[in-house]
Formats: C-alpha cells, structure tokens, sequence
C-alpha cells in the first residue's frame, strides 16, 4: 500500500511537471512548426528568476511563481526575434529551427553558468527550496502541501490555458493557425503575433514548471534539460500538435517513471519510458493520437 | 567531385603526411589528430544526416559507445586495442541499427527527438552506474569503481602501443597517423558511397520519398544500410579517442560534445563533400584562437551555430558554391562564349 | 482601367522556380462580376492566391482601390477589404460552423457587427443555422462550400472572389451555390470568379477571361462566348 501511495504521490507530480511543459511545447509546433530547444534553460532561467525575488523580498516561494511566468515570456518572447523571426521562411524550417534554438540554449545554458560562478564562486545552491515543509501522511506516506501546491497550479494553469484558447477572440485565433495557416490568414489574423504570444506563453509555462520542480529537486544551472527532453518524448508519445493527447501522455509517462522508480530503482525511469515510447511508436509511427498516415504539413 | 577536387585532396593529404616532420609543437600536433578524429565522425554523419537526409542526432552515441566498448574490452579482458576496435565498430553497427528500426517509421523530428533521447538514456545510465563492480575491487581495493566508471569516467584500458614501437617522445606521431589514416579511409568511404548507386538511392529517398518507392527503392532497407554503414568508423573513431587519451568519461554524451560535433557539420555544410573537413578545420582553429576565453567556449559555440542556421544554413561549402555560381555566371554574362 | 476597383497588370508569378502566370493583365470594375475560365492547372488559382498575397507575383503589379497590394502580407490584404473565399474551402476542421463564422469576421469592424451579419448570413444560408455548433469536417460538400461563402461574406470585404465554388459538387447543389451567388450579384458586389465550367457563368459575367497556360489567351462578354463555340472547344473541350 505504501508503494502505490508513493508512485500516485510521484506520479501526479511528474504529470503535473511534464503536462505544463508539453502544453507550451505543444502549441509552438501546432502553430508555425517550431520545436524550442531552449525549451529546457528557459526553465531553469524561470526558477533562478523566481529564486532570486523571493530571496529579496522575502516572500515564500509560491508567491514567486508569477515571476518565473514573467521570465519565461520575456525569454520566450526573445528567443522568437533572435531565431524564429528570420528563419520562418526557409524551407527546411522545421529542422533548421531545431538546431538553431540547440545553439542558442546552450549558449544562454553556458552564459548562466558564467554569470553564477562570477556571482557566487561556487557551485550553486544544491539544495531544494521548499515552499513549506510541512506535511500529511497517507497512509504512512509523507505527502507534503507543496505536492499539493504543484498539483493544483498545474491544473489550474492548465485550464486557464484551455479557457483562454477556447473563449476569447485571440486564442480563437490560435487555434485557427494551427489548423490552418493559410486560412487564418486570410481572415485577417496577424500571424506573426500568433507566434510570438504562443512562444511566450509556452514559454512562460515553462518557467513556472522550473519553479515547481526547483521545489522538491535541487536548483542548478542544467536542471532544465532532461525536464525539456521528457516533455518533448511525451508530446512526441501523444503525436505532435495534439494538446489533449499530450495530457493524457503526461500522465501516463508520469505514472510509469514513478512505477519504475518505486517499484525498480530511480534510475532506470528514463530508460523505461523511453522504451515504452519506441515501442509505441513503432506500432503508431505518428504518435498514439497522431494522424494514421503522417500528413506533410 | 571533379579533377580539381582529387588535386585539393591529394594535397591537403600530402601536407598532412608531412606535418609531423616539419617538427611542429606538441599541442598542435595533438590537436591535429583530434581533428581528425571529430572530421571522420562528422563525415560520418554526414552521410546520414546530409546524403539520406535523415535527422539523426545519435551519431556522438555511437562514437561515445565506441569509446567506452574500446575502454571496457582494453581494461576488463586486457585485450590489445587493436582487436577492440574492430569490435567496438561492430558493436556501433548493431547499436546504430537497433537505433535506425526503433526510428524506420518515423518522419523528420521524431528521429532527431528519439536519437537525442537514446543518447541521453546511455548518458544517464552511466552517469548513474555506482555500483561497486568486483571486478574493479580486484584491480584496485582501496577504491570504488563502478563497472563503466560511472560518473568518475574509465582508465587504465591501454593505448595505440605506439610508445612500445616509437619511445616515449614520438608516440603521440604514431597517433597522429593512425587518426589520419582513419579520416582518410572515412573520406574515401564516403566519397564513394556517395557516388555509389547506394548513394543515388539515399538521395532519391531524401529529395522525393515518394516517388523513390515508386520506383522500387524500398524506404526501410536504404534506412537500415546508412545507419549501419555510417556507424561503424563513427564507432572506431571513438575507440581511437579512447586510446588516445587514455580515459573515457560520461562527458561523451552530454550535449557540449553535441553541440561541438553539430557545429562542425553545420559551419562545414550539411550534405557537401567538403563539409566535414572545412567544418572540422574552421572549429578547431576558432577553439585554438579562443582558448584564452574558454568559459565563453559553448556561449561561443551556440552562436556560432545559430547565425549559421540563420545566414548560411547551407555552411561554408554551400556558401562557397553560391559564390562559385554567382562568380561563374558573371563570367559567362561578361565574356559571352 | 484605371478607376476599376481591382486591377491586375502584367503580373508573372510561380513556385520554386517554374513559372506558373505569364504576363496576367485584367480589371475588375466595382460591382461587376468577373470571371476566369480555364482547364485545372492553368494558373488560375494562382492568380488568385497572387491577389490575396498567400503568393507573391515575381512581377507586375496588382491594385485594390488605387493602392497597390502586390508584395502585402496576406493578413493586411484583407484588411483592406479584399476577400478570398478559397479552393476546397480552408475551413477550420475543428471548429464549429459557429466558430468558423466568427473567425470570418475576426477584423475589428468586421467583429463588431458579427451578431447582427450572422443572423443574415444564417437567413441566406439556413443550413448552416441548424448545424450551427457542428465540427466544419463532419459536413457535406455542399455545406462546407456555404460555410466558406458565409465565413467570407462576414469579412465584410468589398470585392468577393470565389475559387472554383462548383468543384466536387453535385449538379443539384451547385446549382444551389449558383443561386446565392446570383443573390450576392444582385446585392450590387464585385466579384471574381474563377471557374473551370462554363455553363453556369456564361449569363452571369460580365466579362470572361480565359486563362490558358498561365496567359489570359480571350476575352469577352458571356453572349460572345456562346456565339463562338469553337473557343471554348479549343480551350475547354466543349
């Protein structure tokens, strides 16, 4: 009993993390076909942001949480007039862009690495920042309010997205880009907006999701990447461009990396659902949601 | 490739068989040979990614496989190098076609998100190994050695056995060749892949999939062969670097290294016969020229490679030839024939 | 013409390289209907998709009420009130009918005056009333093409042009089609018609341009195309 209380714990948790950043990621490629490999830095950059506001202000670390979606908009914003804005037209967009955002993350990756060593002169802040460590048991499992903290803001983050891109005008318009370019087009939605506001808010997700994990993993300048390559595997698992699909791979990927690091050993929870998504993607090449024949867009 | 690109190559090929008897200093010497270990699994990867046009980002896990299988067959059978290589090429050709099934079905991204997922898989799985192995107990009791070495990297697996040959100074000229030599067969395999009907069928699937197969070139099988033709010196490439530096560590992984590797393929143009070579030359000389500020080295890197994809997505070689059809056509239109 | 509210002169355009339109040049005057006649392939989308802007023409020049619009981005060509209802329909497949009329009428005037153009629209087109909170790719052929005409009517433009509105339409509901878009003439709009079938414009344009190999090859009123059977022979096959 303990050990399922503990993957549900863990579970819901790593849900929670991947369904945030699978959401933003999500909507990107849904509306010009790009994939931000920066993805990964721009959370970390949102929780050193944070961090850094809750540390001068004082202020406990959920409060912070704003600052991390400030953070990540601004990145995500610039990330699209640094790279996106003068590559859109090129042919090969797609894989262009990946590239690109590989070399402009790590760069920013570097360059925080940089300004932190000269700042601090040593390896910084290896520890967890709670957000209040106080707890409850389930059936002899800690759980403590800061799960419960991320759980629900996740959810609510979450369905603020899916109001917002279902009621108003603008994210009408979202939607219609990533249904049809072209068509939107001539509706008379400016495009480029499009793009830039999806970047930032992906973006800015992104960033709240590097809080939250800060908060129960430690804090350091390379903790954004394998949070971003998880996402990309879920959002690859449901098939890109689905965004109710890829909550449902949230919660699945979730569920079997708590599964394997309960039940087996922690660090065999990558290899597990990365041999789950090959399997599922050799028997479902467009994802599990995906198109049965994969459409060239 | 015409006449004039053989004459580039025989002489590039001759200035660098001399090199070591011009005496030149150490360091340069061995950064020579580094760069000629990178430039063949750059050309390596060149055929997949440039001439089938597959999006593969495994290529730095094959060569860091072939780096830890070279390591662990020298330390834990105590073979000579020179029968782990083969074998660790081997082993890259399964691992890259274990890779290239798990990716058959998959269009554009998909490959380039798994790849980097397998990669990073092996990464963790090592970093992660800390498990006292026994087998390391009996080499060395006082300390812990996982059996891959873990995040703390793997030793004491041999070398090339040029000091045995050449002495304790020249040994390093033993590996300058035998990494020259490598590169060289490298190039050779590609170019005559490339030329090759093999390579006509890769680049019918990459520019029109569709009517490829219509013709019969079956999609799977060119698939399978380029991933396992273009592993196998990838995966020597890494053994040679293993026995050059003597140790191997999970920094082969990581994505620093990556990011190296695409840079080199992306400065040198991605798909061009010279794009390798020129990629290779112009990151090792910028990485010579700015050792000075090595903490703005991946800051460096990464913008490098974003400008790249911005200005000149085609690289220098691409570039080269836009220049060379742009001064060509101003020739015939001043000198009309 | 230089007072005609669209005018197209000496526009060449094409894809990667391969010239689709030679030498286009046609006026469409206010409140006329205009129409492009030619097989598939010939370019006349092209023109079409050239006057939007989803394509940029590689020469010439194109005018919308004395500016010129060739190089605009699509979105500011609509804007300006130049309307595209497209081939095949570019509805949004996973939007309601509802849905897809609001996105017609996202431009700001266009937006104010949604609630009262809808229930017009919904009075022309009564169909798309009952399917109104329906997913646009669960409709028929017909009620697609409606929803394309009524999604582009909200825009609230001032020159309509239709691509091919018979294609993949039974006889029936092309003539059904053929009724709303003679309402819409009758209502005073310019349009442009681009279609591959003569029979149902030839009483309704005032002018027809035949479009062959990316050139406009005849032109004329529709009574001098009935009474000159052996052009459309050549060019239509009858």
């Amino acid at each position: 009993m303990d050990y399922f209380v503990q993957i549900l714990v863990s579970g819901f948790t790593f849900s929670a993390l991947y369904a945030l950043a699978a959401v933003g990621l999500v909507l990107v490629w849904g509306a010009f076909n790009m994939l931000n490999m920066g993805h990964g830095i721009i959370m970390t950059l949102g929780a050193y942001f944070a961090l850094m506001w809750a540390e001068l202000f004082g202020m406990p670390l959920v409060l912070a949480a704003p600052f991390a979606m400030l953070c990540g908009g601004i990145v995500g914003a610039m990330v699209y007039f640094i790279s996106a804005h003068w590559m859109i037209k090129q042919r090969d967009f797609e894989t262009t862009i990946i590239i690109a955002t590989f070399g402009l993350g790590m760069a920013m990756e570097a360059g925080l690495l940089k300004l932190l060593r000269e700042l601090f002169h040593t390896s910084p802040y290896a520890q967890p920042l709670s957000m209040g460590a106080d707890s409850f048991l389930v059936a002899t499992v800690p759980v403590s309010y800061q799960r419960i903290i991320i759980w629900g803001g996740a959810l609510f983050l979450i369905l603020l997205l899916g109001m917002f891109l279902k009621r108003t005008k603008f994210g009408r318009a979202i939607r219609a880009v990533a249904q049809d370019r072209d068509a939107a087009r001539l509706m008379g939605v400016q495009v480029r907006n499009v793009y830039i506001t999806v970047l930032a808010l992906a973006s800015a997700l992104a960033g709240v999701s590097g809080i939250m994990l800060s908060s129960f993993k430690e804090i350091h300048p390379l903790m954004g990447g394998a949070l971003m390559l998880k996402a990309f595997i879920v959002i690859v698992l449901a098939g890109l461009g689905n965004l109710t699909g890829s909550l449902y791979a949230a919660l699945l990927i979730g569920m079997v990396e708590a599964t394997v690091k309960v039940l087996i050993a922690d660090k065999y929870g990558f290899t597990a659902i990365l041999i789950l998504v090959i399997l599922a993607l050799i028997w479902k090449p467009a994802g599990i949601f995906g198109r049965s024949t994969v459409a060239r867009q | 490739m015409k006449y004039r690109d053989f004459i580039i190559f025989g002489v590039l090929i001759a200035i660098a068989i001399a090199y070591p008897w011009l005496n030149p200093p150490r360091y340069l010497l061995a950064t020579a040979l580094i760069l000629y270990c990178y430039a063949t699994v750059v050309s390596q990867w060149n055929l997949v990614f440039g001439l089938a046009g597959i999006f593969s980002l495994a290529q730095v896990a094959i060569f860091a496989f072939g780096a830890y299988s070279t390591a662990l067959l020298g330390r834990y059978l105590e073979w000579s190098l020179w029968y782990a290589f083969p074998i660790a090429g081997v082993g890259g050709i399964l691992l890259s076609v274990l890779i290239g099934l798990a990716c058959l079905r998959l269009r554009g991204i998909y490959v380039a998100l798994l790849t980097l997922a397998v990669s990073q898989m092996l990464f963790v799985l090592i970093q992660t190994d800390s498990v006292c192995s026994p087998l390391n107990q009996v080499k060395d009791p006082r300390n812990c050695v996982a059996f891959t070495g873990g995040s703390q990297g793997l030793g004491e697996f041999g070398s090339f056995g040029w000091r045995a040959v050449l002495g304790g100074r020249d040994w390093m000229i033993g590996d300058y060749y035998s990494m020259l030599t490598l590169l060289i067969i490298g190039l050779i395999v590609t170019y005559l892949i490339t030329k090759s009907r093999m390579g006509l069928a890769f680049r019918a699937l990459r520019d029109n999939e569709e009517l490829a197969r219509s013709r019969g070139i079956s999609q799977y099988k060119y698939q399978l062969l380029v991933f396992a033709l273009s592993a196998f010196l990838t995966s020597v490439a890494g053994g040679f670097y293993a026995a050059h530096f003597g140790s191997v560590g999970t920094n082969l992984f990581a994505f620093p290294l990556l990011l190296f590797l695409i840079s080199m393929l992306v400065v040198g143009g991605i798909g061009r016969l010279w794009g390798p070579l020129l990629g290779a030359a112009l990151l090792m000389a910028a990485d010579e020229v700015f050792k000075e500020f090595s903490d703005w080295r991946n800051i460096g890197l990464g913008v490098v490679v974003l400008l790249f994809m911005i200005l000149l997505p085609q690289g220098f070689a691409g570039g080269i030839e836009k220049v060379h059809k742009l001064v060509y056509k101003l020739y015939r239109n001043w000198r009309p024939t | 013409m230089a007072d005609a509210l669209l005018s197209i002169q000496g526009v060449f355009a094409g894809y990667e390289g391969q010239s689709v339109l030679n030498n286009i040049s046609f006026d469409v005057p206010e409140g006329s209907l205009i129409t492009l006649l030619g097989p598939n392939g010939h370019g006349k989308t092209t023109v079409l998709r050239c006057i939007s802007g989803l394509i940029k023409p590689t020469k010439g020049q194109i005018e919308f009420d004395g500016k010129r619009i060739d190089g605009m981005e699509a979105e500011r060509i609509v804007a300006r009130g130049v309307v595209m209802i497209p081939q095949g329909d570019m509805l949004f497949p996973e939007m309601s009918v509802y849905d897809n009329l609001r996105m017609g009428a996202y431009l700001k005037q266009a937006n104010a005056a949604f609630e009262q153009n809808v229930e017009e629209i919904y009075t022309l087109l009564p169909r798309l009333k009952e399917r109104t909170s329906q997913m646009a790719r669960t409709l028929s052929g017909g009620e697609r093409r409606m929803l394309a005409i009524g999604r582009g009517l909200l825009s609230g433009g001032r020159i309509l042009m239709l691509d091919e509105p018979s294609l993949g339409l039974a006889p029936i509901v092309i003539d059904q089609i053929y009724d709303i878009i003679r309402d819409l003439k009758a209502q005073g709009r310019t349009i442009l018609l681009v279609e591959e079938n003569a029979s149902r414009i030839i009483d309704l344009a005032e002018r027809i341009h035949l479009v062959d190999t990316g050139t406009i090859v005849w032109d004329g009123g529709g009574k001098e195309l009935q009474s000159n059977p052996q052009v459309l022979e050549t060019y239509l096959g009858g």
